[in-house]
């Protein structure tokens, strides 16, 4: 599987075979991030590695880690005895089945592949944000879907969602189950039947229009499927959200993702010229591929960021591009993270943003440092930052000192000329290149971070992150008022272990995206899902009223939903309403997604 | 919230060592309050941040278009208002003026006491959000030993709000600004190009500053050594880039400065009574030099836990309303501004709470009532009794005095006060009486009533005497009126109450309450009474108790302010409908003079002439719509409700029938009252 595979096809949809097998659980954790065989693990009582050989960092020695973990969290890997957490669920796990056995023979009937096993319910009730793994790792949802079914094909989601409006039965869409906005949870007091429906099989490429530069998906496929495909034909739809190896194209409109290179190739919005969703009342759909329309209110932007509420995504046509010939990292250090936010403030008036460009706080950048797999001689990873100050940047303050990471793809010509302009002016910042190594490490990193959190959990630690947007001149300030305040949360809630830092991840013309990283030692302290829950509260509290936004492509699902509201207006929340009641009357939609089941 | 009271000498410090100098030539590497990028905000970077703000550059491009005055010419005059307004730092001058200042206070202090512990916590929290110092002010000496005490503990000395009245003097003005003062002007003035450079400085000094800042929320100092009524003007501008998120909070820092001497006593006493102040000159200054010849005692500074500003608006405040419009275009809501009150009232309570007690204060308390009030003559011995009686009673109360052998204090502060009281051949304690000759004096200066020579030779003393009592007043202002309702009849709680209310709210600008009519105070109060055996309960009504000489120290203590407000009202009984502000002032103080004089009748206590006080009344009835204030050509002037004014009248009328000031009262019209002068 996953090996590319077209070669047996000439004429039609072109199959794809995905990486992520249809039990899930034999490739990706059940219950952590990613790779089965790829995370971080202790060799030798305080040696830690990173498993299996997918990234750069595998298989080899990360000597700082012990030390860091040590100073910051207080965990000493060598002693520390790991969490034991959950088995695999087996049906005692779940003992609850909600579905009439003449539904689940009705079903049957559809010739449409589905399942009541707990594994599988299990494994599609949840997302990926701390609250729904740790519930997987240490305990059991209040509710799980009753039935997951395999759809195939457009056709087939229609057959479904008209049984189950007829027969009010629930239906949460999955994707790739990436979400970190606990939008695929099953609302936990639903008593109808829920039926999960997973677009995993319904992941075809229809067609590609190279005139046009045009590809038709079905919405079930994966970022790194999808990918690799069109790159055999020389394409790519430059859509690359950190999750992508594992998020759906239906995930990403349905949560209205951004790629870190939206720079050149656009935000999931961008890419969008066509989509089909499947609701209660007919398939919502347009008439013509034309590139732009005039005509009313754009219907894509209600399918956009519906989070499985109003209807089940099936066919998508995206916009593709030729590969670009030149794909190039780069980085430039500057002596304080109010610098280098000046700086890209700069780079954004001009619009000289290149495909990616991204601010690491000083903190962060302390942090790259710590998973440098080095076979060093240092016995501290301090030392390697003192080493890397003193030889590479003196005169800068290893505390306050910050990276920014680069990508640039173009052809040569245009790359050479993007670089120059942006490290010409950089000096005027008192920042200065540092390097591709340095940016591709950075690029890398963002990829193995996932995986960290899984490590943490076993000691006691947990982690977390959130985004949001706001205008540029609120960028410095939100990200040193949101500091303030999660220090301020944990000093009264007995936390004294935390970390909190952030990157700069995005630019517009107007404003920027701010991403942070949160994690705490919750020992003797507290339910450390409840704790976080209130320290995210107060963060995203302080975020909007720094002029942040509730989020950038995170989306509401049911953790933001308090801020739903007040973001989109009264007004805006009955337009929102008045659409699901059109379109799903009966409510089999029941994410509780954006507005709480309670108002509808 | 119990109050440490552990307070250590460290001037001390300065006397044990060897050299001063070593001190003072320590390295420098203060704690700063607010941490900002990688280099730190020089003063110029303010300026020119401030010259360069969206805020300033919009405004001059509309102030160009509208008089046609190029931009660049105004950018001028901003540079200017901002060179005026402007701090400096410069470390050389802050280490000479320190080693000045402990060669002087090496010579005329016995101990700076400061509670250390808590300064080192405030220090340790420091770095993270702006901090703001804001110390009582009843004496230069506050932010001359603010800063010296900054040094000390090696905190970045502050940014100071200072009045342009400094300025002038020549020298000192370069001199405060080299050492981290800031400038304000005071007169009322509408350049509007003045006052938006200068809120934009303070913008900018507490979201992209690192200094701590200080100011005086008061706005000014005050003369009463009591507190006075909070200013909003810089509280605003000081919370602004906090209601914009500019910054994650504020800390407020109370802090209560008392002295055992006021360096400036005898001014404020002049000043009290409407004796013009005079400007201060730098020789003015030189001439208080001459007064470091003699003993000032001890200084106690406490630094109060700092008030986060973020905490104690809490839910009330919605900072995400600014979200839509860019802020340089926008300002403090009307809801904002209404969170400030209880904010500065928070604060104001905190200093006086905090404030250390001086044994001063209390022989003052005594020794006040035995002169204005007893038949005999204190000795030594009996002072002391009543000191120590009065102490307990004020640590009941939550009052701390530092003394450690209460004797010994005493006659460490006799000799410190020997200036205002002194033992007569029998060994009775006696003001002195220095005879007081105003000279030449214009009388357009005047802002009240011309006194006397032998009304000024004879006030002085009590005035100056006064000044060392109202510190602790705020203690027992709410039991007083208490006693005084009382003292008509006894009653139950509900109508004693409604009395409180009534007098409460008239007495709020002179006894800093906040919501007068708060009955958690009053049952505060009604507690501390009936545990000092003040009041009690009888068939459901209260009465006076049998702790007679604690009530009457209490209620004597008060009365002046009693006889002023009474003499207030009285003359404004009598005046026309409309009056300026100097009419009223000195008809009242003409009224009391006369009473004064008039020994023979009743008693009259010299401080009820101060000005302060009346000024307070005025503003008072003016809360309570009894008056209406104008101001015309630089002139106060008020119309009066009379209706109002009756009922109020009567009503205070009903506590003051053992006085007799009304029968003398008269009115001298205008004209007449300037031919007499
Ligand atoms: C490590 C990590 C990195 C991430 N990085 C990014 C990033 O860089 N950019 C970004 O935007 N997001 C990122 N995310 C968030 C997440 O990957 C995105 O929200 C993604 O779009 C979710 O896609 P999914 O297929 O996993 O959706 P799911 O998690 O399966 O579902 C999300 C929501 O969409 C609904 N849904 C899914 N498919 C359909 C469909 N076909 N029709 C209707 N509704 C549907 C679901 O019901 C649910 O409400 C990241 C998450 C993780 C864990």
């Amino acid at each position: 599987m996953g090996e590319n595979s077209q070669k047996n096809q000439l004429n039609g949809p072109i199959i794809v075979n995905s990486v992520v097998p249809k039990n899930r659980q034999e490739l990706i954790k059940w219950n952590g991030w990613g790779y089965n065989d790829s995370k971080f693990v202790i060799k030798g009582g305080s040696e830690v590695y990173f498993s299996g050989r997918r990234y750069p960092i595998g298989e080899q020695r990360l000597p700082h880690i012990y030390g860091w973990v040590k100073d910051v969290f207080d965990v000493d890997l060598s002693t520390a005895v790991p969490k034991k957490f959950n088995d695999l669920p087996d049906e005692k796990a779940y003992p609850n089945l909600n579905v009439t056995p003449e539904i689940l023979e009705k079903i049957s009937h559809f010739n449409i592949s589905f399942s009541t096993k707990v594994i599988d319910r299990v494994i599609r009730a949840h997302g990926q944000t701390l609250h729904e793994i740790y519930t997987l790792q240490n305990s059991v949802f209040p509710r799980i879907p009753d039935v997951v079914i395999w759809p195939t094909c457009h056709e087939d989601v229609v057959k479904i969602v008209n049984f189950c409006h007829e027969n009010n039965i629930v239906i949460i869409p999955y994707g790739g189950g990436t979400a970190v906005s606990g939008a695929p949870e099953c609302p936990p007091d639903e008593q109808r039947t829920i039926v999960s429906l997973d677009t995993s099989q319904m992941n075809r490429i229809l067609w590609l229009d190279k005139e046009n530069l045009v590809g038709c998906f079905e919405s079930g496929i994966v970022g790194q499927d999808l990918e690799r495909e069109l790159k055999v034909l020389g394409f790519t739809t430059g859509h690359e959200p950190d999750s992508y190896e594992f998020s759906s194209l239906g995930g990403w409109i349905a949560t209205r993702a951004s790629g870190m290179k939206k720079n050149v190739y656009g935000n999931i919005e961008d890419l969008l010229v066509h989509v089909k969703m499947v609701t209660p009342r007919g398939t919502l759909e347009k008439s013509c591929q034309a590139p732009r329309l005039s005509c009313g209110p754009d219907f894509n932007h209600l399918v956009l960021g519906s989070e499985g509420s109003l209807g089940v995504i099936t066919e998508v046509v995206l916009k593709i591009r030729p590969l670009p010939k030149c794909q190039k990292y780069g980085s430039i250090v500057f002596p304080s993270f109010e610098k280098g936010v000046e700086f890209m403030r700069e780079v954004a008036k001009r619009r000289w943003q290149p495909a990616s460009i991204r601010l690491m706080d000083n903190d962060q950048f302390k942090f790259a440092l710590i998973l440098k797999p080095e076979s060093s001689y240092f016995a501290h990873a301090l030392d390697a930052i003192k080493k890397f100050y003193v030889t590479t940047i003196k005169g800068f303050d290893p505390n306050r000192m910050c990276v920014m990471t680069l990508l640039f793809e173009a052809d040569e010509k245009q790359v050479e000329t993007n670089e120059k302009n942006l490290y010409d002016l950089c000096k005027t910042f008192g920042g200065f290149p540092a390097g591709e190594t340095n940016g591709e490490r950075g690029y890398m990193l963002t990829f193995v971070i996932a995986y960290i959190r899984d490590l943490g959990l076993q000691f006691e630690v947990v982690a977390e992150s959130f985004e949001t947007s706001c205008p540029w001149d609120r960028a410095v300030t939100l990200v040193r008022n949101v500091k303030h305040v999660v220090a301020d949360e944990c000093r009264l809630l007995g936390i004294t272990r935390f970390l909190i830092n952030c990157r700069v991840t995005q630019t517009y013309d107007a404003g920027c995206v701010i991403y942070f990283y949160l994690a705490f030692n919750h020992r003797n302290v507290g339910d450390p899902v409840r704790l976080h829950g209130r320290l995210e509260t107060r963060a995203r509290e302080e975020i909007v009223s720094s002029g942040g936004s509730v989020s950038h492509h995170h989306g509401v699902g049911k953790l933001r939903r308090k801020w739903y509201g007040s973001t989109v207006s009264e007004a805006g929340v009955g337009l929102y309403m008045a659409a699901k009641r059109q379109l799903d009357p009966k409510n089999i939609f029941a994410t509780d997604n954006l507005v709480t089941q309670a108002k509808l | 919230m119990s109050i440490v009271r552990e307070y250590d000498n460290f001037l001390e410090l300065r006397k044990q060592e060897t050299s001063n100098f070593l001190w003072i030539s320590k390295k420098w590497n203060p704690q700063i309050a607010f941490k900002q990028g990688s280099t730190r905000p020089s003063p110029q970077y303010h300026k020119d941040a401030v010259l360069n703000s969206p805020k300033i550059q919009d405004l001059l491009e509309q102030i160009s278009l509208k008089t046609n005055v190029p931009k660049v010419e105004l950018e001028h005059q901003v540079k200017d208002i901002l060179d005026e307004i402007g701090y400096e730092k410069k470390l050389k001058v802050i280490r000479w003026l320190g080693l000045i200042l402990t060669k002087i206070c090496l010579t005329v202090l016995s101990g700076i006491y400061v509670n250390v512990e808590q300064v080192e916590q405030i220090k340790n929290q420091m770095g993270n959000c702006p901090v703001i110092f804001v110390p009582t002010h009843r004496s230069y000496g506050d932010f001359i030993m603010m800063s010296y005490l900054s040094f000390q503990y090696d905190i970045e000395i502050p940014a100071i709000a200072a009045g342009m009245d400094f300025f002038g003097m020549w020298g000192m003005g370069t001199l405060l600004r080299d050492t981290g003062a800031f400038f304000m002007r005071r007169s009322y003035n509408d350049d509007s190009l003045y006052w938006t450079t200068f809120k934009q400085y303070i913008y900018q000094l507490v979201s992209k500053g690192d200094l701590p800042i200080e100011f005086f929320i008061e706005g000014t100092r005050s003369r009463s050594n009591k507190s006075l009524t909070p200013k909003y003007g810089l509280l605003t501008m000081v919370l602004k880039p906090f209601f914009f998120s500019q910054v994650p909070d504020i800390q407020f820092v109370p802090i209560g400065f008392s002295y055992d001497r006021i360096l400036e006593e005898s001014l404020f006493a002049f000043e009290l009574l409407g004796v013009p102040k005079p400007k201060e000159t730098t020789s003015g200054f030189f001439k208080s030099m001459k007064i470091l010849k003699e003993n000032f005692g001890n200084i106690y500074i406490h630094m109060d836990k700092p008030i986060s500003a973020k905490e104690f608006f809490g839910s009330k405040l919605d900072r995400s309303v600014h979200n839509l419009t860019p802020l340089h275009k926008q300002e403090v809501t009307e809801d904002e501004k209404t969170l400030l009150p209880p904010l500065a009232y928070e604060i104001l309570n905190r200093q006086q709470k905090v404030l250390v007690t001086t044994v001063f204060n209390l022989v003052s308390l005594v020794l006040n009532n035995n002169l204005a009030y007893e038949t005999e003559l204190l000795s030594m011995e009996e002072l002391a009794c009543d000191v120590k009686w009065i102490r307990e009673i004020l640590r009941s109360l939550g009052g701390f005095t530092h003394t450690t052998n209460i004797e010994r204090s005493i006659d460490d502060c006799l000799k410190t006060h020997k200036n205002l009281v002194y033992l007569n051949r029998k060994g009775k304690l006696k003001l002195v009486r220095n005879p007081i000759s105003q000279g030449e004096i214009n009388h357009k200066k005047l802002k009240g009533h011309y006194l006397s020579d032998d009304t000024m030779t004879y006030s002085v003393p009590f005035v100056t005497l006064q000044i060392y009592i109202n510190p602790i007043l705020h203690y027992f202002i709410d039991i007083d009126i208490i006693l005084v309702i009382l003292d008509t009849r006894p009653m139950n709680e509900d109508e004693l109450f409604e009395s409180y209310c009534f007098l409460r709210c008239l007495f709020s600008r002179e006894f800093i309450t906040f919501a007068p009519k708060d009955k958690t105070a009053f049952n505060a109060a009604m507690n501390d009474a009936i545990s000092l055996n003040l009041v009690n309960l009888n068939n459901g009504k209260y009465q006076l108790a049998n702790n007679k000489k604690l009530g009457m120290l209490i209620v004597n203590t008060f009365y002046t302010f009693y006889v002023s407000f009474f003499a207030t009202l009285l003359i404004l009984e009598r005046l026309p409908s409309v009056v300026d502000e100097k009419s009223i002032l000195a008809n009242v103080q003409k009224l009391l003079e006369d009473a004064i004089v008039d020994k023979h009748k009743e008693f009259i206590h010299p401080y009820s002439l101060n000005l302060d006080t009346l000024a307070n009344c005025l503003n008072s009835l003016v809360d309570e719509k009894v008056l209406q204030k104008t101001r015309r050509d630089n002139v106060n002037a008020y119309e009066i409700n009379k209706i109002k004014l009756k009922d109020v009248k009567d009503n205070f009328a009903r506590y003051m029938t053992r006085c007799s000031i009304e029968e003398r009262c008269q009115i001298i019209n205008k004209i007449h009252l300037q031919n007499k002068l």
